[in-house]
C-alpha cells in the first residue's frame, strides 16, 4: 500500500507538469483566437465564450483523435463489422503507432543523459537510419525475401544511426566539443546528405517534385499486429516494448550500464574507478543512435514505408521532453511516449479540425522541460510541496560552493 | 647537488615547448597550404580567372580583374608559405589568428576562379552579400559573447531570433497597415521585436539564476518552445492572413561619401543599414568590452564571479543585463531575417544560423572582432553558393550547404587550434 | 581601528554555525582565531566582510554600530579580507585584478583609467614592502605572491581591518614567515588583523590575542605569552586530546612500491615530480609530507596509474606499472583514497551500495562476465557499512547526504574491501573532525600491521607526525629528505618543506614575479 502511494507521489509531479503546460498551451489558444477576442469589446460573453470554446474544440479533438470517438465505438459494438471495429479502434491504434518512435527515441535520450551526454541529434539520427534502412532495402530488393531485406534494412538503420551518435561521442571523449552544439550540426546535416541521397534516380520517386523515395511496401513491410483494413499498428511496437526492457537491463543489471551511469555522474570519480569515461560516452551515443536509427528504420520500411525529409519530423525534441518526465527511467519512457503518442496522435486532428495547429505540442513540449528542469516553478503554480525529480536528472547543476 | 640541472631542465620552458610543438604543426598545415596551392597552379596557368568589381556603384562602372587561375593559386600558395615560414620563425610567439585571414582569402578566391573555370564574376555583389549573410551571424555572436563572458552559456540565440524574427514582421505588418509610413513601421516591428527577444533573455536568466536549471537545458527550452510557438502563430494566422506578414522590406542605403570610394564603397558603404549597425556594434563592444569598467566587471564575473562577489560587484544583476542586453541584439538579429533578407517571416526562418553564431564565437575566441572575422567567413560561403549557381556551376547544393555546419563542428572541436572560453561560462553563482 | 562583534548567530538549515559569537581587536592588534574544520571560523568571516548576513547580533567599528548588507558595504567600513582561495580572476593583470569593484574612471562611457590604478598599486606595494609586477598575469604568478596581490587589494582599498583566513595553507614554511613579517609592518601602521587558522604554533607566533572557536561556539581564549600547544589543541577540540595516536613499532618487509627516478609532468606540462626515488615496504607507513602543489598530487596519480609518466621506473610487488592503466594498478591489490573525496572518490548522487563497489564491480562476487549479482552487492555493502560504522539509513541512501566522516568512511571501507599490498592515501582526513580523523588512521595502521605497505601523503605536520614510520618531504618535486618517524619534529620537517636542503634555504623564493 505504501508502495503503492510512494509511486502516486513520485507520479504527482510529471501529471503536474504536463498539465500546466497545457493549461498554458490554452492560454495560447485564446490569445491566438482574434476572431472571438475582437468581439469581447461588443459581446464579452459571445468572445470568452467563442475562445474558450476554441481551446475546448482543439483539445477535444485531441482527445478523439487519440483515443477515438465514442459514436463510433458505439456503432463498432452494433455492427460488428470489420470495417467500424477498424474505424472505432484507429485513434488507439494510430496513438501506439505514433507512440512507437517516441519509445524509441526518448530511450535513445534517456541513455545518453544517464551518461552525462545531452542527445538533441535525435532527428539527425533518425534521419540516417531511415536512411540507411532504405539503401539497404532497395541494394537488396528483388534479391531475398521480404522479411531477410526488413531485418537487415533495420540492422542497416540501427548501425547508421549508431554511427551519427558516435560522431558526437567521439568528439566530446576526444576534444571536449559540446555535444548540444556537434548534434544539433549533425541534424542539418543529416537533412542534406538524406536530401542528397534522393537526389538518385534509385531512389527518387519519380515525377515527385518533393524529394521523397520510391514507395518500399510493396518489397518489404513490417508485419501487422491487427490485421484489419487501415489499421497500422505494427510489430515495431513490440519491439520498442523489448528495448525499454533491455535498455533497463542494461543501465542497472550489467557492468556496463554500471559503467556508463557513473559517468555521467561524476567522472573524474569514474576515472579513478578504474572506468573509462570516453568509451562510456561513445558507447552511449553510439547506442543512443542506435535507438534513434531503428527508429527511423521502422519508420521508413514500415509505417511509412518511404524516406523523406520529414522522416523525423521534430521527434528528437519531443523525445527530449518525454525522457526528462520520465526521470530517464525505461519504464517511465514508456509511459511518458504513451502519453506523448497520444498528444502527437491527437495533435493531428487537432490541426485538422478545430484549426489549432500541430506544432502548439513544441510549445507544450518545451514547457514540460522548464517544469521539470525546475520544479520550484510547479511548487510555485500549484502551491503544494511535491517531491523533487530524482537527481540523477542532473538537470540542476551543482552551486560552486561560495566559500 | 642536482638541484642546478633540474631548474634547467625544468621552469616555464615545458609549457612553452608545447606551444612550440603546436606552432610547428601549424607551420606545417600553413605550408602544406603552399604547396598545394602550387600543385593546383601547374595545371591552370592558362585558365583565364576574370573577375571585376562595381568601380563607385552596383552596376555602374566596373573594374575589370583578369588573370589566370594559375597565377591567383600561386599568390594563394606564396601567402600561405609566408604565413607557415612567419610561423616558424617566430614560434609560438607568432599570433596565427589575424594571420589566417591572409591564408584563407587568397585560397577562396583561387579556388573560385578554379570553380569557374574562365567564366567572368563580379564579386562586388557576393562581398557585399557576405556582409550581408554575415549580420545575423555576427549580432547572435554579439549576444553570445556577452552572455559568456559574463558566465552564461547561451545556446538559446537561435530561439531568441525566431521568435525576434516572428514579432518584428507581424508589428511592422500591422503598425504598416495602421499608419502607411514604412520607416516608422520598421523601426517600431525592430524594437519590439528587441524587446520580445530581450524578454527572452531575461527568461534564460532566471531558468538559470534563479532556479539554477541546467544553462543548456534552459536554452534548449526556449529554442523549442520558439519553434513551437512561431510555427503555431504561422499556421494558425499567418500563413491565412498573409497580409500581416507583409513587413516594409528594409532596403540598402549608401552611405554619403563613403558609398563612394572606388571598389571598397560599393562593397562595404552600399549594403542595408543593418550592415553599418553591425560595424558599429563590433566597435562599440569590442571598446566596452576591454577598456571600460563595465568590460572589466562583465569578464571579471564570467571567468571568476567570486573574485567579483567578494569586492562587492553584483555578478547575478551583471548577468541579468547581459542576458537581457544579448536578446535584445539578437531580436535585431532575428528582425533582419525577417525583414531584410526573408521579406517575410516563415516557418523555423532562423535555420541554425543561432547555432553557427556560437560557432563564430568560439572561433573568434570570445573577442567581437574575431567573430566579425568568422561571421563574414560563414557569409561568404553563403554568397559563393548563390554566384555558382547563378553562373551554373554544378555543385550540388546539398554538399555547400552543409559547410556551414560542418565547419562550425570543425570549430567547436577545436581542431584548428583550441581557445579558452570564459571560465566560470554555464556554472550557477550563489550570492551570500 | 577597533573592530567589535558582539553575540553573533549565524544558522545554516540543520546547523548552527555561530553560536553568540563575541570578539573584539585593537587597532594595530593581530587576533587569533582559532578553530577546528567547521568550528564556524569562515561563516563568521564571511558575516564579517558581507557575504552572509547574521541571524542576530552586531558588528561594531570604533565603536559604531555597522551593518553589512553586502560585501561593498564592509569594504566601504574599511574592512578587508583576504581569502584562503583566493578570489583573483586568473586571466587578469595584477592591476585589473587588484582594482576590479573599486576602478578608477575617466569620460562618459566609464572607461577604465589603468594608469591611475598602476600608480596606486605601485605607490602601496613600496610603502608596504609587498613586491610585485603589476603588469603579470595572476595565473604566472606563485601562490605567495598571489597572496601579497590579495593583500593589495585590500589596502587598495584603503582597509584598516584586515581579516586573513587560513593565510599559510598553501604556502611554504619560508613564505609563511614572509607573511608574518608583512603583518608586523601592517600592524606598524595601525592595521587591526584578524588572523583565521587551525595551525597552533602559527596563533602563538603571530597573534596578540587568541580566540579558540569550536562548533560554532567560543571555547575559550588565551593570551600567546603564556598559552601552551597542549592546552590550545584541548581547548580546540573539547576534550584531552593525544597530538600523537599510539601505535607499535613497523616491522618492515620486503619493498612493495619501487620508485625510480621518475619525472610526472602536470596539466600544464611543466614538470611536476622531477626524478624521485622512494622504497615503500610491506608493514611500513611511509609519509610524505610537503606544501601542497610540490608535486605530490602528480605522483600519487602517477603511481596509480592516472597519470602517464614522462620517464622513470614504478613496481609494485615486482610488477611494472609505467604504462598500466589505474584498473591494471588496482587489480594488483592497490587501495588508493584519493585526494577530493567529493570529486574523485565518490559518486555523490549514487547509493552508498553502489560508491561501495566504485571500483571492484567488474570483479566476483559483485557480477559475473557484466552482469551484476544484486543480492551479493547488497551483502557486500551491508558488510562494509557493519564493518566500518557508517552511520547512515540504509545502503540505498546517496552518498551525498552522508557527513564527511562517513563518506570517506565509505571510501575507505570500500578501497579495504579487497585484500591489498599497498595502500595509497591523500589527504585522507582533510576536513574531517577530530573523532573521524583518529578512526581513519587507526584502520590505516591496522592495514600496516596486517602487512600492507602504506603510503601517506599530506600536507598537516601533525598527521604526518602521527601515522609516518619514515618521513620524506616533497618540495619542488623531489624530495628533500627522509626522516625517521622518531626523529622528526616540526622544526626540521618545516626547514625542509621549505627546501632548506637543497642547497641552503633560498634567500629568495623561487620566482616572485617582481619587475626588474
Amino acid at each position: 500500500m505504501s508502495r503503492i502511494t510512494g509511486t502516486l507521489r513520485k507520479a504527482v509531479f510529471p501529471i503536474l507538469a504536463v498539465i500546466t503546460a497545457l493549461l498554458f498551451g490554452a492560454v495560447v489558444i485564446i490569445l491566438t483566437d482574434f476572431k472571438n477576442l475582437a468581439l469581447i469589446g461588443t459581446d464579452p460573453a459571445a468572445g470568452i465564450g467563442g475562445a474558450v470554446g476554441g481551446v475546448i474544440n482543439g483539445y477535444g479533438a485531441m482527445l478523439t483523435g487519440a483515443f477515438g470517438d465514442p459514436a463510433r465505438i458505439g456503432t463498432a459494438l452494433r455492427t460488428m463489422t470489420p470495417a467500424d471495429i477498424a474505424t472505432a479502434i484507429r485513434p488507439i491504434t494510430e496513438t501506439l503507432v505514433a507512440t512507437t518512435p517516441l519509445i524509441f527515441v526518448g530511450l535513445a535520450v534517456a541513455i545518453s543523459f544517464r551518461a552525462g551526454m545531452f542527445n538533441i541529434g535525435g532527428d539527425g539520427q533518425v534521419m540516417m537510419g531511415g536512411m540507411g534502412a532504405t539503401l539497404a532495402a532497395f541494394v537488396l530488393q528483388n534479391q531475398v525475401p521480404g522479411f531477410v531485406i526488413l531485418i537487415v534494412a533495420i540492422i542497416v538503420g540501427a548501425l547508421f544511426g549508431a554511427f551519427w551518435g558516435f560522431i558526437a561521442g567521439f568528439l566530446k571523449a576526444r576534444t571536449g566539443a559540446h555535444e548540444v552544439i556537434t548534434t544539433i550540426m549533425l541534424n542539418y546535416i543529416a537533412a542534406q546528405v538524406v536530401f542528397f541521397a534522393l537526389r538518385s534516380p534509385t531512389l527518387r520517386q519519380p515525377g515527385s517534385t518533393a524529394p521523397v523515395s520510391k514507395n518500399m511496401q510493396s518489397f518489404v513491410d513490417v508485419p501487422l499486429i491487427i490485421n484489419l483494413p487501415a489499421i497500422r499498428l505494427d510489430y515495431s511496437f513490440i519491439v520498442a516494448l523489448i528495448m525499454a526492457a533491455v535498455v533497463s537491463w542494461l543501465l542497472f543489471k550489467t557492468t556496463k550500464g554500471f559503467e556508463l551511469r557513473a559517468s555521467g555522474f561524476n567522472m573524474t570519480a569514474a576515472r579513478y574507478a578504474g572506468m573509462s569515461a570516453g568509451g562510456s560516452m561513445m558507447l552511449a551515443m553510439a547506442l543512443s543512435g542506435g535507438l534513434a536509427g531503428m527508429a527511423g528504420s521502422f519508420l521508413a520500411v514500415g509505417t511509412v514505408g518511404q524516406l523523406s525529409l520529414d522522416l523525423a519530423g521534430g521527434i528528437g525534441f519531443n523525445a527530449i521532453a518525454l525522457a526528462l518526465l520520465a526521470g530517464l527511467r525505461p519504464g517511465g519512457v514508456v509511459l511518458a511516449a504513451l502519453l506523448f503518442g497520444a498528444l502527437t496522435n491527437g495533435g493531428k486532428l487537432m490541426g485538422i479540425q478545430s484549426g489549432v495547429p500541430f506544432d502548439l505540442l513544441f510549445f507544450i513540449m518545451a514547457l514540460v522541460i522548464m517544469f521539470v528542469a525546475a520544479p520550484g516553478l510547479i511548487r510555485t503554480i500549484w502551491r503544494i510541496k511535491v517531491s523533487k525529480p530524482a537527481p540523477e536528472l542532473a538537470l540542476t547543476q551543482q552551486p560552486v560552493a561560495s566559500e | 647537488m642536482t638541484v642546478a640541472v633540474a631548474t634547467v631542465i625544468t621552469g616555464e620552458g615545458l609549457a612553452a615547448r608545447r606551444a612550440l610543438r603546436d606552432a610547428r604543426i601549424r607551420g606545417v598545415i600553413f605550408a602544406a597550404f603552399g604547396v598545394l596551392a602550387f600543385y593546383l597552379a601547374s595545371s591552370s596557368l592558362n585558365t583565364a580567372a576574370k573577375f571585376s568589381f562595381w568601380l563607385d556603384e552596383q552596376g555602374g562602372q566596373s573594374l575589370p580583374i583578369t588573370t589566370t587561375v594559375g597565377l591567383l593559386w600561386i599568390v594563394a600558395g606564396v601567402a600561405a608559405g609566408v604565413v607557415g615560414l612567419l610561423q616558424f620563425l617566430r614560434g609560438a610567439a607568432f599570433r596565427w589568428r589575424p594571420w589566417l585571414i591572409l591564408v584563407v582569402a587568397p585560397w577562396i578566391v583561387a579556388l573560385l576562379a578554379g570553380l569557374l573555370a574562365g567564366k567572368p564574376a563580379n564579386l562586388s555583389g557576393t562581398l557585399s552579400g557576405s556582409l550581408e549573410l554575415a549580420v545575423p551571424l555576427t549580432l547572435g555572436a554579439m549576444a553570445g559573447i556577452l552572455s559568456e563572458r559574463s558566465g552564461m552559456f547561451n545556446i538559446a540565440l537561435e530561439g531568441k531570433m525566431l521568435v525576434g524574427a516572428c514579432v518584428a514582421s507581424v508589428v511592422s505588418s500591422l503598425v504598416m497597415l495602421a499608419t502607411g509610413n514604412g520607416l516608422v513601421s520598421t523601426l517600431v516591428g525592430i524594437m519590439v521585436a528587441m524587446a520580445a527577444s530581450g524578454l527572452l533573455g531575461l527568461l534564460l536568466a532566471w531558468l538559470g539564476i534563479r532556479h539554477k536549471v541546467d544553462q543548456i537545458i534552459a536554452g534548449t527550452v526556449i529554442n523549442i518552445g520558439a519553434v513551437g510557438i512561431t510555427n503555431f502563430l504561422f499556421l494558425r494566422f499567418l500563413s491565412r492572413n498573409t497580409q500581416y506578414n507583409q513587413p516594409p522590406s528594409v532596403e540598402a542605403m549608401r552611405l554619403p561619401l563613403l558609398s563612394e570610394i572606388p571598389v571598397l564603397g560599393p562593397i562595404l558603404f552600399s549594403n542595408r543599414p543593418y550592415v553599418y549597425v553591425v560595424y558599429f556594434v563590433v566597435i562599440a563592444l569590442t571598446y566596452m568590452l576591454f577598456r571600460t569598467r563595465w568590460g572589466l566587471r562583465l569578464r571579471a564575473s564570467g571567468e571568476k564571479p567570486q573574485a567579483a562577489g567578494t569586492v562587492g560587484i553584483n555578478v547575478i544583476a551583471i548577468r541579468y543585463r547581459s542576458l537581457l542586453l544579448a536578446g535584445l541584439i539578437c531580436g535585431l538579429a532575428g528582425s533582419y531575417l525577417s525583414m531584410a533578407s526573408g521579406g517575410r517571416f516563415g516557418m523555423e526562418i532562423a535555420a541554425g544560423k543561432g547555432y553557427i553564431a556560437l560557432a563564430a564565437v568560439i572561433f573568434g575566441a570570445w573577442h567581437p572582432v574575431g567573430a566579425f572575422a568568422a561571421a563574414l567567413v560563414f557569409g561568404f560561403a553563403g554568397t559563393t553558393q548563390t554566384l555558382l549557381s547563378v553562373l551554373g556551376v554544378d555543385v550540388p547544393p546539398q554538399l555547400l550547404n552543409s559547410v556551414p555546419y560542418l565547419v562550425t563542428i570543425v570549430v567547436v572541436a577545436g581542431v584548428v587550434g583550441r581557445v579558452r572560453g570564459p571560465a566560470a561560462a554555464g556554472q550557477p553563482y550563489e550570492q551570500g | 581601528m577597533r573592530l567589535e562583534l558582539r553575540d553573533i548567530t549565524k544558522r545554516f538549515p540543520g546547523v548552527l554555525a555561530n553560536d553568540k559569537i563575541s570578539i573584539s581587536a585593537d587597532r594595530g592588534k593581530v587576533l587569533g582565531l582559532l578553530g577546528e574544520n567547521g568550528a564556524g571560523k569562515t561563516t563568521l568571516m564571511n558575516i564579517l566582510s558581507g557575504l552572509y548576513k547574521p541571524d542576530s547580533g552586531q558588528i561594531f567599528i570604533d565603536g559604531e554600530e555597522r551593518v553589512f548588507g553586502d560585501p561593498a558595504a564592509a569594504i566601504n567600513a574599511g574592512v578587508g579580507m583576504v581569502h584562503q582561495h583566493f578570489m583573483l580572476v586568473p586571466v587578469f593583470d595584477v592591476v585589473e585584478a587588484v582594482a576590479l569593484g573599486s576602478e578608477p574612471v575617466s569620460g562618459p562611457l566609464g572607461a577604465f583609467n589603468r594608469g591611475a590604478a598602476r600608480k596606486r598599486i605601485l605607490e602601496l606595494s613600496a610603502q608596504y614592502k609587498l613586491e610585485v609586477n603589476p603588469d603579470a598575469r595572476i595565473e604566472s604568478l606563485p601562490v605567495g605572491v598571489r597572496q601579497r596581490v590579495e593583500i593589495l587589494k585590500a589596502l587598495y582599498r584603503h582597509s584598516d581591518i584586515l581579516v586573513l583566513d587560513e593565510p599559510s595553507a598553501v604556502l611554504t614554511p619560508y613564505e609563511t614567515e614572509e607573511l608574518f613579517t608583512i603583518i608586523r609592518s601592517l600592524k606598524e601602521t595601525g592595521t587591526t588583523i584578524i588572523f583565521i587558522t587551525h595551525k597552533l604554533n602559527e596563533v602563538l607566533e603571530v597573534a596578540d590575542d587568541i580566540v579558540v572557536l569550536r562548533r560554532g561556539r567560543i571555547a575559550g581564549q588565551a593570551d600567546p605569552k603564556t598559552a601552551t600547544r597542549q592546552e590550545l589543541a584541548n581547548l580546540m577540540v573539547g576534550r584531552d586530546v593525544e597530538l600523537i595516536v599510539p601505535k607499535g613499532p613497523a616491522k618492515p618487509g620486503n619493498v612493495v612500491l619501487a620508485v625510480k627516478d621518475l619525472h610526472v609532468r602536470d596539466d600544464r606540462l611543466e614538470m611536476a615530480v622531477k626524478g624521485i626515488d622512494l622504497d615503500v615496504r610491506a608493514g611500513e607507513i611511509v609519509a610524505i609530507a610537503g606544501v601542497q602543489g610540490n608535486g605530490q598530487t602528480e605522483l600519487v596519480e602517477a603511481i596509480t596509474g592516472l597519470r602517464t609518466i614522462d620517464s622513470g621506473e614504478m613496481t609494485i610487488g615486482g610488477e611494472h606499472v609505467e604504462k598500466a592503466s589505474p584498473r591494471e594498478v588496482s587489480d594488483l591489490g592497490v587501495a588508493h583514497i584519493p585526494e577530493d573525496r567529493g570529486r574523485d572518490g565518490l559518486i555523490a548522487y549514487m547509493s552508498i551500495a553502489e560508491n561501495y563497489i566504485l571500483d571492484t564491480y567488474h570483479r566476483a562476487p559483485y557480477s559475473k562476465r557484466g552482469i551484476f549479482d544484486l543480492k551479493a552487492v547488497k551483502a557486500g555493502a551491508e558488510k562494509g557499512v557493519k564493518d566500518f560504522d557508517i552511520r547512515t539509513p540504509s545502503i540505498e541512501t546517496y552518498a551525498a547526504s552522508l557527513s564527511g566522516g562517513n563518506q570517506q568512511k565509505v571510501v575507505v571501507a570500500r578501497e579495504f574491501s579487497v585484500p591489498v599490498q599497498l595502500v595509497i592515501a591523500a589527504q585522507p582526513t582533510r576536513g574531517l573532525d577530530v573523532g573521524s580523523i583518529e578512526y581513519i588512521h587507526r584502520r590505516i595502521i591496522e592495514q600496516r600491521d596486517a602487512g600492507a605497505a602504506i603510503l601517506i601523503v599530506s600536507t598537516e605536520l601533525d598527521e604526518v607526525l602521527a601515522v609516518g614510520d619514515r618521513i620524506a618531504v616533497m618540495f619542488d618535486g623531489k624530495i628533500v629528505g627522509v626522516l625517521e618517524g622518531d626523529d622528526a619534529t616540526y622544526e626540521n620537517l618545516g626547514l625542509l618543506m621549505g627546501g632548506a636542503d637543497s642547497g641552503a634555504a633560498p634567500s629568495t623564493p623561487p620566482g616572485t614575479g617582481v619587475a626588474a
